[in-house]
């Protein structure tokens, strides 16, 4: 799993991607701009890179409101170890299923799950915790109230390494 | 957002093409020029159709293997101070205000946090509890991912029948 071994310029390039894509028309070219690499290197790299599994897309990130998905919630249930793969694989299917992961507490399975509006997201809780066989006494509804943050972006250089040497 | 938005929104969830001049290889595929791309996805980011358009990372394989999802008891009155404060915090990816089960689950403000080490994840939480005086909280690893699907992709799917 980790038997990647990246130099400076693969980490400095995961960095610079994860900001803005240029709407350029030579957009790889603009990204070495940023970052003192030729465009022929930065295309190599993520090339490599993405046969390596690394990088999986350079894609646009929906705003799901934007998109008529306007009702959020967190699902938290309390799942038998011989239950987990059946509930996941009902889960899984569900389209408005982004995340879901097992997790190390008595609830032990969470996903999240989106849907047109307030009655469709609880008209599809109630369906998938049918088809789960689990019992809503062991299941969290938790509907988001507010968002303060979302912004999957990772860290690969260590602080204050930005400018430094390939 | 018209049926055109949404091909090309269809398109571009498959990857930006990993060649020089990647908005014309899109354009010729979908038929229309580069100009129209370009000028498509420019508006589609000015409307907040598009929050971005980055690179999707598999984190785990580049070694950041822990998410941690924390759960804070935060006093109603205090939940917006709390929550722009952790909002800052680099590690913390996620940040929503929940309605909470009064009496069986009464966590009200959840995080996410990446890092390559449980130990990193403890020092984080543990700094954030300090700097914000909440000490109500359920630290939650992630010991399996069962599914991670850039959210929206299904919907945009379905609802793009003209």
């Amino acid at each position: 799993m980790t038997d990647w071994h990246p130099d400076t310029r693969d980490l400095r390039l995961l960095e610079v991607l994860q900001d803005d894509f240029p709407l350029a028309r030579r957009p790889w070219r603009a990204i070495g701009d940023r970052i003192g690499i030729p465009e022929d290197e930065v295309l190599r790299r993520v090339r490599r890179l993405t046969g390596e599994g690394i990088v999986l897309t350079i894609s646009p990130v929906l705003e799901s409101a934007r998109i008529g998905l306007l009702a959020t919630t967190l699902i938290g249930m309390r799942v038998p170890p011989d239950m987990v793969d059946g509930c996941a694989s009902v889960i899984n299917q569900e389209p408005g299923v982004s995340h879901n992961y097992l997790r190390d507490h008595s609830y032990n399975l969470w996903f999240t799950l989106a849907a047109r509006d307030d009655a469709a997201l609880s008209r599809s809780v109630d369906d998938i915790i049918a088809r789960t066989g689990l019992s809503p006494a062991d299941c969290l509804d938790l509907p988001a109230v507010r968002r303060f943050k979302i912004g999957v972006r990772f860290r690969f250089l260590p602080d204050g390494d930005g400018e430094g040497g390939a | 957002m018209n049926d055109r938005d949404q091909y090309l929104l269809q398109r571009l969830q498959r990857g930006i093409p990993l060649v020089e001049e990647p908005y014309r290889e899109i354009a010729e595929e979908l038929g229309i020029s580069e100009a129209e791309v370009i000028s498509r996805l420019r508006s589609l980011l000015s409307l907040g159709v598009i929050r971005r358009l980055a690179v999707r990372v598999d984190h785990r394989k580049a070694g950041i293997l822990v998410n941690a999802m924390v759960a804070w008891r935060v006093p109603p009155g205090g939940v917006v101070e709390v929550a722009e404060a952790m909002a800052r915090s680099a590690e913390v990816t996620h940040c929503y205000e929940r309605t909470p089960i009064p009496g069986r689950w009464d966590y009200n403000l959840y995080i996410v946090l990446h890092g390559r080490r449980r130990e990193e994840i403890d020092r984080s939480v543990d700094h954030l509890s300090r700097t914000t005086g909440i000490t109500d909280y359920a630290v939650l690893i992630s010991t399996r991912e069962l599914k991670r699907a850039p959210p929206g992709l299904a919907f945009l799917s379905q609802g793009s029948s003209p």
